[in-house]
Order: C-alpha cells, then sequence, then structure tokens
C-alpha cells in the first residue's frame, strides 16, 4: 500500500468520508471507532482504560484510547514504531511522570480506583506493577540483590524472607537452576537472556498485580527469545501480563487478547486467535500478515 | 600536520619531565654529604669550608683580556677562568655563625693558594646557631662550685689554677678558674669552675663523643618530653581554671544586670505542652497517611508542614527560655572562685616538682662540654654567642662529620640518616635546618580536612542541581556561574576566607554577635515569628504548586512556585538575620576574650577556604557522573517502585561514585598544591605545635599550621640564610610532589576498588 505517501488533509476541511479506511481515517487525524470484539466485554478488566489522550509537550501521542485488560490474561499490544504502545504501557505505572511535559487526559483504572488521582501513591502504585524493558537492565549488584530489590526499597530486612523470596522469582523466572550456585556474583556478568530472566524475577517478586512487559525479547537471540516466550506462558497462570511486541509470531504465540494500535489510536482489540486469523478489519489483517506497516 | 601535533604532544612530555626531573635530582641531592677544605688563600688567610658549588661571574673586558693572557703567559692555573676570561669563583659553607662571621663566603679561585682536606676536620650540626667547622679537641667536664672565701671575705680559688687527678686509674688533666656568675638577675656570685679534660686531641675527642652524643641526646629529648607532657598540661590547666572563673564572672555580671529568663513559668509550660501536642499530632497523622498507601491532600500536607514548623519554634523558645542552667548567682560563683584557687594551688606544687626534675636534668646536661676549634678564628665553639669562654654543650650537638674521611657506605647511611631527620624533626632555625614533619603533618590534615568538607558539600549540590532541580534557565545560570568560580584567582579566596571565615564567622564563634546587632529579647521573637510565618508560608505554597500527576505546569503553578523559591530565600535570609541577631548567644570562648580563639587564621578556616576553592571540581565532576548513570537503571528502579531518594541512594549515588572519587582527587591535588590563599588563612612559617594533641578535643582546629607549598616559598625567600635553604628548598618541593602523589595514589586505589566493587568497569 502507498497509503504513507497521503498528504493528510485537515480534518476540518473535509467532511467525513464513510468510505476511507480507518487507517485513513486515522491519518487524516479523524474521529475512528475502534473494532473491540465482543468477547472481551465478557472478560472482567483489571485495568480500565477511559478515553486516555497523551502529549509529549505539543505532540499527541495517545487519542482517547478506551479498552479493558481482562484480569488473568496475557494482553499483546502490537502495531508499527511509533504508535505509542510503549508510551501507553509507561502510562500504565505513571513511568511517564519522570518525563518532564507529559500531559495526559483521560482515566486509568487499576482494580476500579484511579491510577492518576493525586491522592494515589505512586511509589505504592508502581510496586504493585512489575515492568520489564526492551533491554535487559541489571543494576551492577550481585543477582541476589538485583531480583530482591524491590524487598529492600519497601524495608525488608529478615534474611530468611528475602532468600526465599529471591528462590520463588527467580524459579518463577526459570533461572534458578542457572543461578543458584552464583547468587553472589554480579548479574553483570550473565548472558542476555539471562540478564533479562533476572530482570523478569525482579518484577516478580513482589507478587505484583499486573506484569507490564515492554518488548522484552528485542534484544534476545531466539534460544533466549524462546524460553522468555515460555516463560511469559508460565507466568500468565498467576498474573495479568501486557506485552508490548513487534512480533507478530510472539503476540500469536504468547497472548490470550490482542490490540492493534496505530498512531496512537486502538484500532482493534479482540482474542488472539481471532486478531491474527479472523480479524475483522482488513488493514489488522494486512499488518499482522505483513502486508502493511 | 601529524608532525606537529607529535612535536607538541613531545615537546609537552619533554617540559613535564624536565620539571619533575630537575626536582628529583636536586631534592634528592639534598642531604648528600660533602668534604670539608682547608682553604689557604693567597693573602695567607686560612679557613675550614665546604665548597658548594662554583661560577664564573661578569667583569669588565679588560679585566677578562688580563686574565686570559695571564693564563696564556702560564701565570695562572686554568681552571682559574672560564674559557671566554671570566674568573671563576667558588662559594664556601664555613659556618660558624655564632662568631661572628656570615656562613658562607665566595673565594675567586684565582686567589686560593690551596685547598686541602684535613682528616681531624669536623663539621658539627647543632640545635642552634646553624653549623660550626672545626677541629675537635676535648671533651670537658665542666662542675661549678661556689668560691670559698679567704679571711677578707673576697672569693679565691682555693686550689692552684691547673693540675692533675687520677680517676678510674687514668690521670686528667683539669683547670679550675673563679668567675661571677649570675644566679638571679642582676645578682652575681662567685664560684669556681672545674673542668676535667676527658678527652684531649682530635681521634680521642671523636671516640669519646660519639658515646656521649647519644647520652646527651637523650637528655634532651627528656627535657623536651618533660617542658611537653608535663609542662604544657599544667599551663593548659591554669589557662584553663582562669578561663572558668572569668566565665563564671560573665555570667554573673549578666545575671546581676538582669538578664536572666524572664518567661512567665505560665507562657513557658504553655509553649512546652503545645510543642508536646504538636510533635505527638504531626506523627501520629503522619503515620496514619503513611499506612493508608495514599497520598495526605493538599490540605493536610500543609497543616502537617505547619505544625512541623511550629514545633520546631516552640522548641527552639523552651530551650532558649528554659527556666534552669545557665544562670549565676554569687553562691555558685563564690564556689567557684574557691575550687579554682585549690586547684590552681595543687598545680603549683606538681609545676615545682616538674620545674625541680628539669633544673636537675639541666645540671647534668650542662655539665658535659665539647671544645671545638674554628683554626682560623682560633675561638671554640661557645654555649651561647654571649658566653664565648663557655664550650658548647654536647646536648647541642645533633650530630658531627668528619666527612674527609667518610667511607661510601658511611656517606649513604648519613645520607638517609639526614633524609629521616628531614621528615621526622621539626625544624630548626627559621626553617633553615632540621626536619619538616610538622609541615608535613599540616599539609596532609589540610588536604584531608578539606576533602571531608568539599565532597559531601559538592555531591549534595551536584545532586540538587541534576536530580531534583527543575532543569531551565536558572539552573544553566548556576552551572556557569560554578563553573566560573573555578576560574577565579585563588587569592581572591583568601582575601573571602580571611575576611569573612576568620574574622566574621569566626568572631562570631568565639564572642557571639556583636553588641551593635543584637536584639532585644521582644524584638528577636518577633523577628523568629516572621520567619516562622514565612517557613510556613513557602511550605505551603510548595505544597499547593506540586504539579497534579499527568498534568503540565500552567502559569499559575509556575507563578506559585516561583513566589515559593522567593520566600524559602527570605526565610534563609530571616535565619541568618536571627543568628547574627541573637540575644541568646555569646560566643563559646567568650572568656578567652580578647585572644581570638577562633576568630583568627587556623586549621579550620583555612580548610573551609580551600573546599570553597575546590568545591567547582566536585560539582563538576559529580553532575557529569550522575548524567552518566544510564537511564534504563533509573527506570529499572522506578518501576521496582523505588522512591527518588532510594534511586538516588541505590543506584545514582553507586554508579556516580568512581566519577565523584575522580573529583575527590582532583579537588585534592588542586587543593593540597595551593598557596596563595594559606598565606592569608593560616599556614604560618613557625608552628611546630601539632593541630593534634592527647587533650580535649583532640583535633584543634583553631591552631595556626605549616603547609609544604607555603613552606617552599618561605625557605625560597623568606629565609634569613638563603643559601643554607637552598637545598631544603628543593627537598620540601620533592616531598610536597611525594605527599600529592601519595594521597592522590590513595584515592586512586580506593576508585579501583570501588569500581571493582561495582563488578564492572564501564562507568
Amino acid at each position: 500500500m502507498s497509503l504513507m505517501t497521503t498528504t493528510p488533509v485537515q480534518p476540518d476541511a473535509q467532511p467525513a468520508d464513510d468510505s476511507l479506511s480507518i487507517i485513513q481515517r486515522i491519518q487524516q487525524g479523524l474521529e475512528t471507532t475502534p473494532e473491540i470484539h465482543p468477547a472481551l466485554a465478557q472478560e472482567s478488566s483489571i485495568l480500565e482504560i477511559e478515553r486516555f489522550c497523551l502529549w509529549y509537550t505539543k505532540a499527541q501521542a495517545i487519542f482517547s484510547l478506551s479498552m479493558g485488560i481482562p484480569r488473568g490474561k496475557v494482553t499483546a499490544l502490537i502495531g508499527p514504531s511509533g504508535c505509542g504502545k510503549s508510551t501507553l504501557l509507561r502510562s500504565v505505572n505513571r513511568l511517564n511522570d519522570l518525563i518532564d511535559g507529559v500531559r495526559i487526559e483521560g482515566r486509568m483504572l487499576l482494580n476500579g480506583e484511579s491510577i492518576y488521582d493525586p491522592a494515589v501513591d505512586v511509589i505504592d502504585l508502581r510496586k504493585r506493577m512489575g515492568m520489564v524493558f526492551q533491554r535487559p537492565n541489571p543494576f551492577p549488584m550481585t543477582i541476589f540483590e538485583n531480583v530482591i530489590y524491590p524487598l529492600r526499597i519497601d524495608g525488608e530486612r529478615r534474611r530468611s524472607v528475602l532468600v526465599e523470596a529471591c528462590e520463588r522469582a527467580l524459579r518463577g523466572a526459570a533461572l534458578w537452576d542457572e543461578a543458584k550456585d552464583r547468587l553472589n556474583e554480579s548479574a553483570l556478568g550473565l548472558s542476555g537472556g539471562q540478564q533479562q530472566r533476572v530482570c523478569i524475577a525482579r518484577a516478580i517478586v513482589a507478587e505484583p498485580d499486573v506484569l507490564l512487559l515492554d518488548e522484552p525479547c528485542s534484544a534476545l537471540d531466539p534460544i533466549a527469545t524462546l524460553r522468555i516466550e515460555e516463560l511469559i506462558h508460565e507466568i500468565s497462570e498467576r498474573y495479568t501480563v501486557l506485552i508490548v511486541t513487534h512480533n507478530m509470531q510472539q503476540a500469536s504465540r504468547v497472548s490470550d487478547y490482542t490490540a492493534f494500535m496505530y498512531l496512537g489510536r486502538l484500532v482493534e482489540c479482540g482474542p488472539t486467535v481471532d486478531i491474527f486469523q479472523n480479524p475483522r478489519l482488513q488493514e489488522t489483517e494486512d499488518y499482522v500478515t505483513g502486508r502493511f506497516g | 600536520m601529524v608532525w606537529l601535533l607529535g612535536a607538541a604532544l613531545v615537546l609537552n612530555i619533554v617540559m613535564i619531565g624536565a620539571l619533575l626531573g630537575l626536582i628529583a635530582v636536586e631534592g634528592m641531592r639534598a642531604f648528600w654529604p660533602h668534604p670539608i677544605e682547608q682553604v689557604t688563600l693567597r693573602t695567607g688567610e686560612r679557613f675550614l669550608g665546604v665548597p658548594v658549588r662554583e661560577e664564573a661571574f661578569e667583569v669588565s673586558a679588560q679585566r677578562k683580556r688580563e686574565l686570559l693572557a695571564r693564563v696564556e703567559a702560564g701565570e695562572i692555573a686554568p681552571e682559574t677562568t672560564a674559557s671566554d676570561g671570566r674568573p671563576m669563583r667558588r662559594l664556601y659553607r664555613i659556618g660558624n655563625r655564632d662568631l661572628g662571621q656570615q656562613p658562607f663566603r665566595w673565594v675567586e679561585i684565582e686567589n686560593l693558594e690551596s685547598a686541602e682536606r684535613p682528616d681531624e676536620a669536623v663539621f658539627v650540626e647543632r640545635i642552634a646557631w646553624g653549623v660550626f667547622l672545626g677541629v675537635p679537641e676535648a671533651v670537658v667536664l665542666q662542675t661549678l662550685a661556689p668560691a670559698p672565701l679567704d679571711a677578707e671575705g673576697s672569693p679565691m680559688l682555693g686550689a692552684p689554677a691547673e693540675g692533675t687527678v687520677d680517676e678510674d686509674g687514668a690521670t686528667i688533666r683539669l683547670t679550675r678558674e673563679l668567675r661571677r656568675i649570675e644566679v638571679e638577675a642582676g645578682v652575681f656570685e662567685p664560684f669556681v669552675v672545674t673542668r676535667r679534660y676527658l678527652a684531649e686531641g682530635a681521634a680521642e675527642t671523636m671516640r669519646l663523643l660519639r658515646e656521649l652524643i647519644p647520652e646527651a641526646a637523650q637528655r634532651r629529648e627528656h627535657l623536651r618530653g618533660l617542658r611537653r607532657s608535663k609542662i604544657g598540661p599544667i599551663n593548659a590547666a591554669m589557662t584553663h581554671l582562669r578561663e572558668r572563673v572569668t566565665e563564671a564572672e560573665i555570667k554573673l555580671q549578666r545575671a546581676e544586670a538582669g538578664g536572666a529568663r524572664s518567661t512567665p513559668a505560665v507562657v513557658w509550660f504553655g509553649a512546652l505542652a503545645a510543642a508536646g501536642a504538636l510533635v505527638v499530632g504531626v506523627g501520629r497523622a503522619s503515620r496514619r497517611a503513611r499506612k493508608s498507601g495514599r497520598r495526605p491532600t493538599p490540605l493536610a500536607q500543609m497543616l502537617s508542614h505547619a505544625g512541623v514548623v511550629l514545633a520546631v519554634g516552640l522548641v527552639l523558645f523552651v530551650w532558649l527560655e528554659r527556666p534552669v542552667g545557665g544562670s549565676m548567682t554569687p553562691e555558685r560563683y563564690d564556689h567557684i572562685v574557691a575550687d579554682a584557687a585549690a586547684r590552681q594551688a595543687e598545680l603549683e606544687v606538681e609545676y615545682d616538682a616538674v620545674a625541680a626534675e628539669i633544673e636537675e636534668v639541666r645540671e647534668i646536661d650542662s655539665q658535659f662540654r665539647v671544645i671545638i676549634r674554628d683554626p682560623a678564628a682560633d675561638r671554640f665553639a661557645p654555649e651561647r654567642q654571649s658566653t664565648p669562654d663557655e664550650p658548647m654543650r654536647i646536648s647541642q650537638i645533633v650530630r658531627t662529620v668528619q666527612p674527609n674521611t667518610l667511607s661510601a657506605g658511611d656517606r649513604l647511611g648519613l645520607y638517609l640518616a639526614r633524609w629521616w631527620e628531614f621528615i621526622a624533626d621539626d625544624p630548626r632555625e627559621a626553617n633553615t635546618e632540621g626536619g619538616v614533619f610538622p609541615v608535613i603533618f599540616g599539609t596532609v590534615l589540610l588536604t584531608i580536612l578539606l576533602t571531608i568538607v568539599v565532597v559531601p558539600l559538592g555531591v549534595l549540590a551536584a545532586l540538587y542541581l541534576r536530580e531534583y532541580a527543575r532543569q531551565g534557565v536558572v539552573t544553566s545560570f548556576i552551572r556557569i556561574a560554578v563553573n566560573n568560580l573555578a576560574g577565579v584567582p585563588s587569592i581572591v579566596y583568601g582575601v573571602f576566607g580571611l575576611g569573612f571565615f576568620c574574622y566574621t564567622v569566626g568572631a562570631y564563634v568565639d564572642a557571639g554577635p556583636s553588641g551593635a546587632t543584637q536584639l532585644p529579647v521582644f524584638q528577636w521573637w518577633f523577628l523568629v515569628g516572621a520567619g516562622l510565618a514565612i517557613v510556613i508560608a513557602a511550605g505551603s505554597v510548595g505544597i499547593l504548586s506540586t504539579r497534579k500527576p499527568g498534568q503540565v505546569d500552567s502559569r499559575g503553578y509556575k507563578a506559585l512556585r516561583i513566589t515559593s523559591t522567593c520566600a524559602w530565600i527570605a526565610a534563609f535570609g530571616i535565619v541568618a538575620a536571627m543568628f547574627v541577631t541573637t540575644p541568646y548567644f555569646h560566643g563559646f570562648f567568650e572568656a578567652r576574650l580578647p585572644d581570638p580563639t577562633f576568630g583568627k587564621r587556623g586549621l579550620l578556616w583555612a580548610a573551609l577556604t580551600l573546599a570553597l576553592l575546590t568545591l567547582p571540581v566536585v560539582i563538576v565532576s559529580t553532575e557529569e557522573a550522575i548524567a552518566a548513570v544510564q537511564p534504563s537503571l533509573r527506570e529499572a528502579s522506578y518501576g521496582s517502585g523505588a522512591s527518588k531518594w532510594q534511586t538516588i541512594k541505590r543506584v545514582v549515588l553507586p554508579g556516580a561514585m568512581p566519577g565523584i572519587l575522580t573529583g575527590m582527587i582532583l579537588a585534592m591535588a588542586r587543593g593540597a598544591g595551593e598557596v596563595a590563599p594559606l598565606m592569608l588563612v593560616g599556614a604560618l612559617k613557625w608552628a611546630p605545635e601539632l593541630p593534634i594533641s592527647l587533650d580535649a578535643p583532640f583535633l584543634h582546629l583553631d591552631r595556626s599550621f605549616m603547609h609544604l607549598g607555603f613552606h617552599i616559598y618561605d625557605l625560597g625567600f623568606q629565609s634569613p640564610d638563603s643559601e643554607a635553604a637552598r637545598p631544603l628548598v628543593w627537598a620540601s618541593t620533592l616531598l610536597l610532589i611525594a605527599v600529592i602523589l601519595l594521597l592522590n595514589l590513595t584515592a586512586i586505589m580506593l576508585r579501583a576498588r570501588v569500581r571493582r566493587k561495582m563488578g564492572s568497569g564501564h562507568f
């Protein structure tokens, strides 16, 4: 498709035209209605996003996005680069607060409680969410200290509790067998895949409500990727997982639900099987089959 | 192009190498023993001297031609002139300053008849009066006895003036002499001075001296120890007693003048109760807020802020107006005076005992004397310049060397011994002799102190600037200002340190605010109230201006924030004003006035001045190190639910630590080598009393100190005997470089350790 070269037209200048595809409408800055599958509505949401907008200083990155993240399921966010997936993910635990000039509108509710309420203690909020980033970012400390970092800052001092939590988290991150003898070695001495699993262990050690994964495999080789994917699969039995990915196969392999985003807007959202095999929109099919994006 | 760049690099390396090489060579050479020459001039004059160096000097062209002609004619030796006909001259160190001669002497080679190296010539290093060159003659045991009186009541010798005595199987020559000796000021009494010649002749004298010098040195050290560890503390205790009495007197006067606390009991207890209630209430509220896991509303935050501030104010009031303690009654005053008098009497008894012991040792010490004769003047080295007939005491000798007889091994041993003396001893003779131990100590201590001050200060400032402050025009401006501070000439810091630290802050520490700025109690509390109000307002506005999550600052928020900042600055001003005008503080060292304690140049102010001087270095390098901590690590920390301070403490600071230590190393190197400000704020040419001691407070920050950098300047340009000081200048320079190198090496090793601990070198 050569749509990317189409000159954006001022929305006011042209009346709404039903003949335009949803992608064209988005590119022209027109209002769109996302295609949300009814299966999603039957799930109970742990995280409710309502008409959420976000600006970096002047530039708007997310446009009035609404969707629910089902409890206890893996939801994948897919879409081309710059579509706002990572921004959305980082808005969930308010990591965007660290960036100057970020402004939001709309609401996000975690278990019915507004995340952006001034009365919310953001530290407390982040403690209820684990996050894993694109690149493995273990601290320059021992593996043990890395994994129990969230407990340390929470003031946990009891050695037995820390040791037990560390083992549980490392088992959860499928790293226990490899790391149990080198807990007191620097985490920087591990391979990239192992480092990323340390980061996953760190993210789950405090038993969070939601696990946020921001392209966790993009810096890893295929074998490490495979391990992490298996891991996500196992973890999903206990946690709600929200994962951003560029990799369609990965999304189809690990997730229960998939949301397709484009230029800051939600395009289609539904069970992964439907999105990949039977999408409602032609554009979604084009994207997941690699013909677009 | 590459040749040009390479040449520039080579030039730099050569210059640095030349600098270090020259200092190393000259410094290492300083203590090498040189021979003594018996110089005979064409005029027939003879003297002993140590050749120091030779040089050609400028004369008229005619004289040069004349000299060259004479050399060609074979009248004078070729080494008399340089190749261009300039005459050569040689510098001799001839010492013997107490015999009234200049200790150095130029001799033109032309006038030199002969220069031999007699074996018996001895080079004597002494406690005072510099070196003495001479020939050892005799060791004398000199005793004093009151002269017997003849029938008419006039003193007499009572025995022949010369004789011999048999002691231990040896026959010893002795002489007797009648002399009037001053026993008290202005009172002379006749004594018989008996001298037993324990050894005579150069070889015998030297042999006996080798035994007696260590003994004498022990006595000297014993006396020094008595003065330092016995007399010193007694004097200090007496001073302390006097201070206590003075202090009590001042307090009594103040109490009688009606300066007693005047708050009604009801008000005071009310304040106490209010303070307690506030502390408890705010504590409970904040605990409850923490448990709920939700942020308190702005109103609650403002209330708790106001509560804390008010509680601080009330506690201040309760403390300053405390009804007990601090006030002086006539009864207590009398008690203190009586107590002090009793203690004083005890101390005087102690003092007399020590003084008697000192006198005893001195008496023994003054018996052992040595006659070393300067053959040119035909006079021996006297005990004092004013007593030319008394041979010097053996304890006045540090070391005797007969350099013309030394073997290579002896020379090396002597060389090392002199180095050790240089490093470990106190300076003598206006610093031109002896060691530089207090100087090294002062330098190292100052550097450590300045590091202790500057690193926390710089790191905190950098942390605020980089982590907390909103990056904008103001922070850029501050950064530029900090960078420019690094370029301010260091003497400017010296002037500031002297004017602000020594004479303003120091005077305040000593005596409290001056009477002119002091406010009456009521007005001062009014000021305090205004200060509290402004702090409450500043905090409240600050809380109101806190950005709501996910929102950007509107213009209104910005205005609030600027208002809050201005209010904080005003609050700072008021706090400063509170200090300057307080009627409650009268200085920590009031009793010592008018002698200043901290209100003068001293170690603390020097350390603070240098800390100020090196602050930019630390701030800049810390900021860079903080900025270089990977953002992904910060995100990981925040994502784990860490607060800002936890992230700084656990991730940012450890990551920045090598950079911070680099800043510390730079600051130390800069501070240790700085001289100009020290000349103004505390380094002295002569302060052998170390700034540490065994009596409280152990570290005497008010004392002056010596510093290697200043020492070099002093030796080189302020010394009464610049020729004698010359080798010491080089040696001190070498030491300064060594000390800085050592301090830096320590810090670099520390940094390496930290890096290793961090698990990787990529920071």
